[in-house]
């Protein structure tokens, strides 16, 4: 397969990117609008066309690798499936109770997400397993068709189900859902022992319930989409990239979306540390600004900063890994990423105090911003940003005219004459706004955790982060930016710098001083035959796979617990130190108790295949250059317009002083006055801003 | 600082660095600690205090036990002076020595940059039990602190970073589960350490001398803050009274009066014609009246108004001595929590003659504890659960109530039913909303919890605090109070009996007691209500076709 190319997608509420890897280490990148009534079409118009720039087949593709913000769009909208609950008699309100926590303390103002199964569509069922996994009451599968029954003829599409303690015994749940899925062939059925099998009734339910709420959308997606690469001659399996930014089979996000809510920025994210490794620069902000949102992830010592819960919320949203109240649990592994609802496509007005508003309603890729011409008439960030000069009248290669004239009509019409501004105040204030908006996700990774944004690297991609990022930058006095080759597309780099991966849990359950040693090994080995297959059927039997096993250990009586990689030789004094020097190094103390084996993980990873290397990069060579060679440009209140050097990403080869504009056929990167500009060999430009 | 020194991004990472440092700590409790009550129903508070023993800033932890705080670190200063060293850590619980009850138990410790004092790491936490006459030690109808428990008044635990062995064996041997309440106390150490290493990277980035400016500036800034708010409120003064149902010795109402003056920038609360002391364990000590009050006031504010000490010198709390806000010894505070919660609904309902746009119509009336403690199996191994039900709001100036919430008082969180039946010899056989129980109004109160919990042990004792069964939350503007609580209980095989608000009585095997929380207060007349908002309740089930009609005159 030494001609084989991977190709990376990633779809964005506006453009949809992709990166071809050659087998000679080169790249091929494209970006076209978004597709939105249907995703997929961007997706395989695109494939189609990289692989004809790329003069290769498409039986030389040997996978495609999809990041997709249906799940997350999904949630956003509530635009999810009609969903129904069915639980154990007596316990139907457990997924709006919650935890009961209140993201602030002292606000009275507080609105609690409404369930996304409203309490009609929660029914009850006889049965009940003890804790201990014995059965107090069988379930009659009568009663759970019969409430399946009343869902069906209320129009539900989607039922999560969820029983008490069946992680422990899960025959009751295993029953219900093989029973509905029989009954009601065209019902999507979610059962919770599927995903999440552990103890907690509340974060399980939750986790199923937004697993089933996403599940119809994303299932009918990723199936038109397979069959649409088909169409094209592509053989290729289709891996998606999941919310802890691995790459993971369509197969299993159809079954499990709930953890590919994330999917795409968290590739985006994990990129970025691998981009900062192949520079050694382990500390680094990545920041990902798009056409409908913006993203910003802490990678500290080169570990992008993840966690094991997730709540997703309106507005903005800052993970706290304290605070637990703010909108709907996912108890899933996830990168850690702070985004607020601004992006290119957002939409300027004022309010009725007169105040400049900018988002979060968002004009997408249709009809899009004025300047595109498809029918769009509010004045967006990108209409701005063509208003002063900042971005070329044509974008993505040329594929989009832009009409300056309609930007400046409609920032006029919206922003300027209402507010008494010239279209150029008007224009930079949109631009104020919507840098103060990024600059908050910034914060909530930085400064909201008491670390100072000033002492990182900012890492900037996106269609539309370049031409922000040093105005962000210098909003919170951060000197250095980096943009890497290609930042338009990054994100879908990321996904070809990544590894198929699965993940695998047992309980274990026992006591450090009585676990029998031998058990433990055979459980190792049982894992190690299951992710075999897990990849054999994914038609890679017999391939190369690291496999990396940790312990989850406690002290007796806590709940949290704290993995501990296996050591090969399975010694219990060795177990016992590794375990005590982890949980001191994090608490800076150990107890005397007994300590306490939870379970055990794997993550299996597949060793072999090309993956791209961000150290040996070979850039794309720009397909357009710049039609002129200077142009006017509105640099700030301070420096006005200015006659502005535009030079094409290829073109930069020495350290050059701003200001300046560099145009590539993925994104335009914006330089201001006073800064200086230092590109390397492979495609990446610093910037250090005055 | 002078003004040139001045740096507002320095300003905004400080304050933020404090406020995530005392939030790493309350994570680092949750994830550590070894009691249901600590690491699920998070029972617990976290702060920081400057070298003053001003709070610089808390954790999202129970509000309860934060603004109490100033007056246990007074004692800490006054009993240690300058007679604190490196590595010393202080603990405390008596009531009448800084401390609220005795289950919570205060951890201090004095935080040293280059051989000063320069601040406390501060962890408190309510132990699953610290002895006394019955299981939990939270009951309701004592008589004397002296058989509420242990009583630890302030002493030092470590000295210079060494155990006093003497203190450790006194407490394992006066409390019935010793594993749980000493490794609790390990996770309330292992806090306070990681917060001083915390605190003293802040001291070694930024020096003593930038560092408290800063701090000064914070504190000073939650006071303007706070002035300019209460200068906006008109000047007068401004009294409600709320009820406790009784002391669980006598059925005589207990009010809670408290009278708001705003005077220019200061507000003064003062709760005179409150019930004298009672007999029974819902006195409250002084410390815990102010916090309840400061809580209180702080949810009238902004959310931007930082929650540290210059937020309190903005107001003045006054209670007559010998009364339940101000008791003598030896009252009896263990259950003084209710007491609490209802200050809390008083000084609300004060402040919605103020600002009545800031202001919630009443909750639930503060959480249910239900606490059942006994011996299970062949070895008679000890258990105790300690269970706190939580809640409702009442309706607000332009929203309903909220169901299945924390008092705004604490910021708590439920046990879950899995982890409780995993531990102990209990079943829950319900756990949901109460339906009908939220007041009526144009934004009605959130509906009341019920959960049920069936005794698997040969016998245990229960305790059972409730309230607000005779004097139900109150609406406001219009808006009706919320369903009264009611306690239930079935012996094995018979029917379900109501049992009194506050009981303490012995269960066997197959017993079910059943709580039915109060519901929420409604806010606005009921003749406004929104149709819309009708209909979608009686779809819900969260009230029932009779409901609508009688109260609304809705048909479905």
């Amino acid at each position: 397969m030494a001609d084989s190319v991977r190709i990376g997608v990633d779809v964005g509420g506006t453009f949809t990117d992709f990166v071809l890897l050659a087998g000679d280490g080169s790249t091929f990148t494209l970006k076209l609008p978004s597709t939105p009534e249907d995703p997929g079409r961007a997706v395989i118009d695109g494939v189609a066309t990289l692989l004809e720039r790329a003069s290769v087949g498409p039986r030389a593709v040997s996978e495609v690798l999809h990041g997709t913000t249906v799940g997350s769009n999904t949630l956003l909208q509530k635009a999810g499936a009609k969903c129904g609950l069915i639980t154990t008699a007596g316990f139907r309100d457990v997924l709006e109770i919650g935890r009961v926590r209140t993201p602030n303390m002292f606000d009275l103002t507080w609105k609690k997400p409404e369930p996304l199964v409203p309490r009609r569509w929660r029914l009850e069922v006889r049965e009940r397993i003890a804790a201990d996994g014995s059965v107090l009451e069988t379930l009659d599968v009568q009663d759970a068709i019969e409430a399946g029954r009343v869902l069906v003829g209320q129009g539900i599409q989607s039922v999560a189900i969820c029983f008490l303690n069946s992680y422990v015994n899960p025959a009751h749940e295993r029953a219900a859902a093989d029973a509905l899925s029989h009954t009601f062939p065209d019902l999507s059925v979610t059962a919770s022992i599927d995903v999440l099998p552990s103890m907690g009734e509340y974060e399980r339910c939750s986790t199923t319930v937004v697993n089933a709420y996403v599940v119809p959308a994303l299932r009918g997606y990723l199936a038109r989409l397979e069959a649409g690469l088909r169409k094209i001659g592509i053989e290729a399996p289709l891996l998606i990239g999941n919310s802890n930014g691995g790459l993971s089979t369509a197969a299993a996000a159809q079954a499990k979306p709930v953890f590919f809510i994330s999917s795409g920025r968290a590739s985006g994210a994990v990129g970025a540390a691998r981009l900062g490794a192949s520079i050694g620069i382990p500390d680094l902000i990545a920041f990902d600004m798009g056409g409908t949102t913006a993203s910003a992830t802490m990678v500290r010592g080169g570990d992008v900063g993840r966690t094991h819960e997730y709540e997703f919320r309106d507005g903005i949203s800052t993970p706290s890994r304290f605070i637990k109240a703010g909108g709907y649990m996912m108890r899933v592994p996830t990168v850690d990423v702070a985004e607020v609802g601004s992006g290119a496509g957002s939409i300027a007005a004022l309010d009725e105090g007169g105040l400049l508003r900018v988002g979060p309603r968002s004009a997408g890729a249709v009809p899009g911003p004025a300047c595109y011409g498809l029918g769009g008439s509010h004045a967006t960030v990108t209409d701005a940003n063509v208003a002063l000069g900042l971005l070329p009248t044509r974008l993505g290669g040329g594929a989009l005219e832009l009409d300056r004239e309609a930007s400046v009509a409609a920032i006029s019409e919206h922003v300027a004459v209402p507010s008494g501004l010239s279209v150029d105040s008007a224009a930079q204030g949109i631009r104020d706004v919507v840098n103060a908006n990024m600059a908050r996700a910034i914060r909530a990774v930085t400064v909201e955790r008491g670390l100072d944004p000033r002492d990182f690297l900012l890492v900037a991609f996106g269609g539309s982060g370049p031409v922000h990022a040093c105005d962000v930058a210098a909003t919170l006095g951060m000197k250095r930016v980096l943009f890497p080759a290609a930042p338009g597309v990054f994100t879908a780099a990321g996904m070809l710098a990544g590894r198929l991966e699965h993940q695998f849990l047992r309980p274990v359950g026992m006591h450090l001083d009585r676990l029998a040693l031998e058990v433990l090994g055979s459980i190792r080995r049982d894992m190690e035959a299951e992710a075999r297959n897990a990849f054999g059927a994914e038609g890679r039997v017999s391939a190369a796979i690291d496999f990396a096993f940790s312990l989850e250990m406690r002290f007796q009586g806590q709940e949290a617990s704290l993995p501990v990689p296996l050591p090969a030789n399975l010694e219990r004094d060795l177990l016992r130190e590794r375990f005590l020097e982890i949980y001191r190094e994090t608490y800076g103390y150990v107890s005397r108790d007994r300590i306490e084996v939870v379970s055990i993980r794997l993550a299996a990873t597949l060793a072999e295949g090309q993956i791209l290397d961000f150290a040996t990069l070979r850039p794309a060579v720009a397909t357009v250059s710049p039609e002129t060679l200077r142009r006017r440009a509105y640099l700030g209140r301070e420096a006005g317009w200015m006659d502005v050097p535009v030079r094409s990403r290829n073109a930069l080869t020495v350290i050059m002083p701003g200001p300046f504009i560099v145009e590539g056929d993925d994104c335009t990167i914006v330089v201001p006055v006073g800064a200086e500009a230092r590109p390397d060999a492979a495609g990446n430009l610093f910037v250090t801003l005055p | 600082m002078a003004e040139s020194d001045f740096d507002p991004i320095t300003f905004a990472v400080l304050k933020n660095a404090l406020d995530t440092i005392v939030d790493d700590m309350a994570y680092a409790v949750m994830r550590t600690a070894r009691s249901p009550i600590v690491r699920d129903v998070l029972d617990y508070s976290v702060t920081i205090c400057d070298r003053h023993g001003r709070i610089l800033s808390q954790a999202k932890t129970v509000a309860l036990h934060l603004g109490a705080v100033p007056d246990a670190m007074d004692v800490v200063m006054q009993r240690f002076g300058s007679g604190l060293s490196p590595g010393d850590v202080i603990i405390l619980n008596d009531p009448y020595a800084g401390g609220m009850h005795l289950p919570d138990i205060f951890m201090f410790k004095p935080v040293f940059f280059r051989g000063d004092l320069c601040g406390y790491t501060v962890v408190i936490a309510h132990h699953c039990d610290v002895g006394g006459r019955v299981p939990g030690s939270n009951a309701s109808d004592s008589t004397e602190i002296f058989q509420e428990g242990l009583r630890l008044p302030p002493m030092k635990l470590f000295r210079g970073g060494q155990r006093d062995e003497n203190v450790f064996s006194i407490i394992e041997a006066n409390v019935r589960l010793p594993e749980l309440v000493l490794g609790d106390l390990e996770a309330q150490l292992a806090t306070c350490t990681l917060g001083e290493r915390d605190l003293l990277k802040l001291f070694d980035r930024y020096g003593q001398a930038e560092l408290e400016g800063y701090f000064n500036r914070l504190i000073d800034y939650g006071e303007a803050l706070t002035r300019k708010a209460i200068a906006s409120w008109p000047d007068g003064s401004y009294s409600f009274t709320d009820y406790i149902d009784g002391d669980g010795f006598s059925q005589d109402p207990i009010p809670i009066r408290c009278t708001l003056t705003v005077k220019g920038d200061h507000l003064y609360a003062d709760f005179s014609g409150s019930s004298p002391q009672v007999r029974g364990a819902i006195n409250s000590t002084f410390s815990f009246v102010k916090s309840s009050t400061y809580l209180t006031i702080r949810c009238a504010l902004d959310q931007d108004v930082p929650n540290n000490a210059g937020v309190y010198r903005c107001i003045t709390v006054t209670a007559p001595e010998g009364s339940i806000l101000n008791p003598r010894m030896p009252a009896p505070v263990a259950a003084r929590a209710l007491t609490g919660y209802r200050i809390v609904d008083t000084v609300m309902g004060a402040l919605a003659q103020i600002v009545p746009d800031r202001v919630m119509a009443a909750g639930e009336g503060g959480n249910t504890v239900v606490a059942i403690g006994g011996y299970q199996g062949e070895e008679r191994q000890p258990f105790i659960l300690v269970d706190m039900i939580n809640g409702a709001w009442g309706g607000r100036a332009n929203q309903d109530g909220i169901e299945g919430v924390t008092n705004p008082s604490q910021n708590m969180s439920n046990l879950p039913v899995e982890t409780l039946e995993s531990r102990y010899p209990i079943r829950v056989e319900s756990y949901g909303l109460r339906d009908d129980s939220g007041g009526a109004g144009q934004f009605r109160g959130g509906l009341g919890l019920t959960r049920s919990y069936r005794l698997l042990a040969d016998e245990a004792v229960l305790q059972l605090r409730a309230d607000r069964t005779e004097h139900p939350p109150y609406g406001l503007f219009g808006g009706l109070p919320g369903a009264p609580s009611r306690n239930y209980i079935a012996e094995p095989g018979g029917e379900l009996k109501p049992l009194p608000g506050k009981a303490t009585l012995r269960i066997t095997a197959g017993t079910l007691i059943r709580h039915d929380q109060a519901g929420g207060g409604g806010y606005g007349p009921v003749e406004s209500r929104e149709v819309e908002r009708i209909r979608a309740d009686l779809a819900d089930g969260k009230i029932s076709e009779a409901s609508a009609r009688a109260l609304y005159g809705v048909t479905q």
